[in-house]
């Protein structure tokens, strides 16, 4: 029962970290990344390849952290002079042709046959069978250390500056203040982010290949963020936790429920899912829980 | 909103929340577990996703043999199997979970099933770790590779035996030229370059090959390159799965290509969907190819009756699960243990012989019983296994479609 | 081998061509990018091939009783999910359409599962032109599509329905003055979606295998197309579906045919990278 938890809490962590990146990158920069599935595959895979030359896993996810910034920042630059909705349409694209190569390209990526045996930090250091809680450990305390970064980060004056950026950028532009270099860096920053769930999730299965990296896994971390409240990183704990809860409770659900047939099992699940979202949008878009804004002033709270 | 409601959640709904989902996860024990005297096996099938065509009558297979096995009284002096299915959705996280589920709350100390490669591949070292037995039904090579402690075991012909038996079958129709186009997928793309190898042997030339993406809008490009190349092959091997099939089928007889073709069973067949979906007029002709179970030979013919199907059905991987499942029973039956390391060591004696033919495993069981030596015949195979839990003797199918029938065309004996 | 290659990617353009305009006319009037397009378009043939396998109707009415449904369905989701949303962020009106698009497409895979299906039509042999094959589809599909966009043109040139569309789209306050009720307008407008939609789900139908997935695999292209033409100029959509389909197709000539979207995607980042207001956008101002 506690190695299916740890599992299941493994996976809620890496879930949370993409989410980190979504909050930041959209929360409170306003910038939408549709394709975030892209950008987590160009993670794992650079970890892995990285890890898989000996390079050792701390190397692996830098590079990946790295790699998934430079691409995140190629990305912003080229959708400067457009509004959001040109954002999104191109990370989407962006995204699928990641995927697309990630798939062609056997000689660097094994293709569809993925690349099997990737190395896992501190493997060794413990039993095998103690392994997964020590992992499990590593993850929580990174996303310990990004959620107070990113804490930090937001009530910084970058942090001020990018949210007045999402609110009104000609207002930022006339103060001075560079509104490309910001949106840039914010667009990294979460890349970056993405970078490292990419590299974990690597690690933790030790084999990848490219169906895991469906377009599905940016439709969950946007539920994830809705349900939570955009921008509200404390909202996004429980937001990841209730969706996972949904997809493994369905799991279950299973073994009580026998009359309707997997397929239409999975299909009622994704069905709840998307209607979720929309309720969210209506009637609760604040989520579970509200951004952090200065004190008392609804102005300066995210027009959703 | 006041201070406090910016920095706390409603608490209450946070606390339901959680109350839930931890009684959605513990409140189940009952269905959840197996009872005393049952042995959980579990079961990870694709009933969904891409692959999601071939779980149900795999599943139909575990059913029937384990309850055949139940009715006959069961193994280890009355105990039965009882079966945990888990949906692997076609992907490797899924599966993973799910593994994970089987093993921790369901408690099965086998996972049987496991149809696609990638999943097999993720999964393997957890169950390995968990010293569990692992069934599969996958092709990629990677499965059996490395240390798996005996516990590994492929109902299935390995990619790299599959590629050139199937060249075989092109080159005994003596097609001097062809051209080879495939999916970007785990089982097909690994037997592209041992079917070339074969080719090359035969003097067959190789004219073109091409690649491509699943779930592409139109497949028209590829088609018209491999068929409408000059010049156009004698013949084309096409991989891949149903979907891109219709597809590419209905765009070669749109623009008149002569070119034949050749492709798996699970595209040109899939339990009849393929001549559903384009006709009989269209489908005349295609000729297919796969690891088949022993066709015409009495046990595939009793699990035809098993699955109350008539005599032409083609179960192509449903056999492989009646398999699983009688080795399980007669290796756990010879041993009297439930321990995988240790029956998993009498899995080849048991199936390769020398000892009685025998196919039906409640005779099988009886036989174990007096100790008498067997060699177990399945329906998905004849089931030998090498030290590597690779399958030896595989048959594989050579078919045509003929006015809208499935005919075979001839049977080849693999490595 | 080129003339070939631009026909087959004048054709494919055309089934493009239809869910483009589509996905820019609900950006011209309701100001957000409808990611639920590709579902429609699946929902599209679905209701076609119920018509079609079930009902037994040949394929040109199964067409038409599927134009109507999926007319119908837009109208409803409309109502259901986009009303509530209209006075909020294109961002938050995109999010709700990917929430509409898994609706729909499971909807779909619950009542049909996921096995491929195909219309109930026979596949004709191709005519040939010198050294070009057409094939009927081919034909069906060109003939369908000009018609279609002929239509549309009449509509939104000719006729006060048309006018007062393209009032909305460019300035909704402006058209409100003059007494257009926005909401009629609107519902006007996803009865058009849905019909070419559901014509363009029938023509994909025809093209390849009915699955779930059928509408998804357009959705980048299509927005491409929409995006490329600029958003909001039916016109522009058209013609960036043609480019793109003709684009797509004769890069096969150079590359690998397996990477013919990131082609599109490429084309389209460079585009908007020299023009950003697309071939036949106007310049908008942000925010």
């Amino acid at each position: 029962m506690t190695a299916y938890l740890v599992t299941i809490l493994t996976l809620v962590c890496i879930a949370i970290i993409l989410g980190l990146s979504l909050n930041l990158q959209w929360g409170l920069c306003g910038m939408v990344n549709f394709g975030m599935a892209g950008f987590f595959a160009l993670g794992a895979y650079s970890a892995a390849l990285v890890a898989l030359s000996g390079a050792g896993t701390l190397a692996a996810t830098v590079t990946a952290a790295t790699i998934c910034a430079l691409a995140s920042a190629a990305t912003a630059l080229i959708s400067l002079r457009l509004s959001d909705e040109y954002l999104a349409i191109l990370t989407l694209g962006f995204g699928e042709v990641i995927r697309l190569v990630i798939l062609s390209e056997e000689w660097l990526t094994g293709g569809s046959l993925g690349l099997p045996g990737i190395p896992r930090p501190f493997w060794g250091l413990v039993s095998e069978k103690d392994y997964e809680l020590l992992f499990l450990g590593l993850l929580i305390l990174v996303v310990l250390g990004l959620f107070i970064a990113l804490e930090i980060l937001v009530r910084s004056p970058f942090g001020r500056a990018i949210r007045a950026v999402r609110e009104d950028d000609i207002v930022v532009a006339t103060l001075g203040k560079n509104v490309t270099a910001l949106r840039v860096k914010a667009f990294a920053v979460g890349g970056a982010i993405i970078g490292i769930a990419g590299a974990f999730h690597a690690f933790y299965l030790t084999y990848i290949d490219p169906s895991q990296f469906s377009a599905i896994i940016t439709a969950y971390t946007f539920m994830a963020v809705i349900a939570g409240g955009r921008g509200s990183n404390k909202g996004l704990l429980l937001g990841a936790a209730v969706i996972m809860c949904l997809i493994e409770g369905s799991r279950f659900l299973k073994d009580v429920v026998q009359v309707l047939d997997a397929t239409q099992l999975a299909a009622i699940r994704l069905i709840l899912i998307g209607l979720g979202l929309i309720l969210f949008l209506i009637y609760r878009p604040q989520g579970f829980a509200r951004e952090y804004s200065l004190k008392g002033s609804k102005l300066i709270s995210p027009r959703t | 909103m006041t201070r406090s409601s910016i920095y706390h959640p409603n608490r209450r709904k946070f606390l339901a929340g959680i109350g839930a989902s931890g009684a959605t996860v513990l409140g189940a024990p009952n269905v959840a577990r197996a009872q005393d005297n049952e042995i959980p096996i579990g079961v990870l099938l694709p009933f969904t996703g891409s692959q999601g065509a071939y779980g149900p009558d795999m599943r139909k297979a575990a059913e029937i043999t384990t309850k055949m096995i139940a009715d006959a009284g069961g193994i280890l002096g009355g105990r039965k199997f009882k079966l945990f299915f888990e949906d692997d959705e076609s992907t490797p996280t899924a599966g993973l979970a799910a593994t994970k589920k089987l093993l921790e709350i369901n408690k099965c100390q086998a996972v049987i099933g496991i149809w696609g490669s990638p999943i097999a591949m993720a999964i393997k070292n957890v169950l390995i770790q968990a010293n569990a037995c692992m069934m599969v039904s996958g092709a990629a090579n990677a499965i059996t590779d490395g240390d798996t402690k005996g516990l590994v075991w492929r109902y299935q012909a390995k990619a790299t035996d599959w590629g050139p038996a199937m060249a075989q079958a092109m080159i005994s129709r003596k097609w001097k030229t062809i051209s080879i186009l495939a999916q970007q997928n785990a089982f097909v793309i690994p037997m592209i370059e041992p079917a070339k190898k074969e080719f090359e042997k035969a003097g067959v030339k190789v004219l073109d090959t091409v690649v491509y993406n699943p779930d592409q809008p139109s497949y028209r490009a590829e088609v018209q390159r491999i068929f409408g190349g000059s010049p156009a092959p004698e013949a084309v091997m096409s991989l891949g799965l149903l979907t891109d099939f219709v597809s590419i089928v209905r765009e070669v007889v749109r623009n008149d290509y002569k070119s034949k073709i050749m492709a798996l069973s699970i595209m040109a067949d899939a339990e009849g969907k393929f001549i559903q979906s384009v006709g009989a007029d269209v489908a005349e002709g295609i000729e297919h190819f796969q690891p088949s179970p022993p066709l015409g030979s009495p046990n595939y013919a009793r699990f035809q009756k098993l699955m109350g199907a008539d005599a032409n059905a083609l179960f192509l991987f449903a056999g492989n699960t009646h398999d699983q499942i009688c080795t399980l029973a007669l290796a756990m039956e010879k041993t009297k243990s439930t321990d995988p390391l240790v029956y998993t060591k009498v899995i080849r004696e048991l199936c390769n012989g020398p000892g009685q033919k025998v196919d039906d495993v409640v005779e099988a069981l009886k036989l174990v019983r007096a100790g008498t030596k067997i060699d177990f015949v399945g329906a998905g195979s004849d089931c030998d296994f090498d030290e590597r839990g690779d399958q030896l003797n595989r048959h594989y199918g050579h078919f045509r479609i003929e006015k809208g029938k499935q005919v075979l065309v001839q049977i080849i004996k693999g490595v | 081998m080129i003339a070939q290659v631009v026909l087959n990617g004048f054709v494919t353009g055309m089934i493009i061509a239809l869910p483009a305009i589509a996905l820019t006319l609900t950006y011209g009037i309701l100001k957000f990018p409808n990611f639920a397009i590709g579902a429609m378009l699946t929902v599209g043939a679905y209701f076609a091939y119920i018509a079609n396998a079930w009902l037994h109707l040949p394929l040109v009415w199964a067409a038409v009783l599927a134009a109507v449904a999926l007319a119908i369905t837009s109208v409803g989701v409309d109502r259901l999910v986009f009303q509530p949303l209209r006075e909020r962020t294109a961002i938050t009106l995109l999010v709700a359409s990917m929430g509409v698009s898994f609706v729909l497409e499971n909807v779909a895979r619950f009542v049909l599962g996921n096995s491929a299906r195909s219309f109930e039509v026979a596949i004709a042999r191709p005519q040939r032109y010198f050294e070009l094959r057409v094939n009927m589809e081919q034909i069906y599909t060109a003939a369908t599509a000009l018609s279609a966009m002929l239509a549309i043109y009449i509509i939104l040139r000719h006729t006060a329905l048309g006018r007062a569309m393209r009032a909305v789209s460019d300035n909704p306050a402006l058209a409100a003055v003059r007494g257009i009720d926005r909401e009629r307008i609107a519902r006007w407008m996803w009865v058009i979606a849905g019909v070419l939609t559901a014509i363009a789900g029938v023509l994909a139908g025809l093209d390849r295998a009915i699955d779930p997935l059928l509408g998804w695999n357009y959705v980048v292209t299509v927005f491409a197309a929409a995006i490329l033409g600029g958003l909001g100029n039916p016109f522009g959509a058209v013609l960036g579906a043609l480019t793109l389909g003709v684009v797509e197709e004769t890069s096969t000539l150079l590359i690998p045919p397996n990477y013919r979207q990131v082609v599109s995607f490429c084309a389209i980042a460079f585009l908007l990278l020299a023009r950003p207001q697309g071939l036949l956008g106007s310049v908008r101002v942000k925010r």
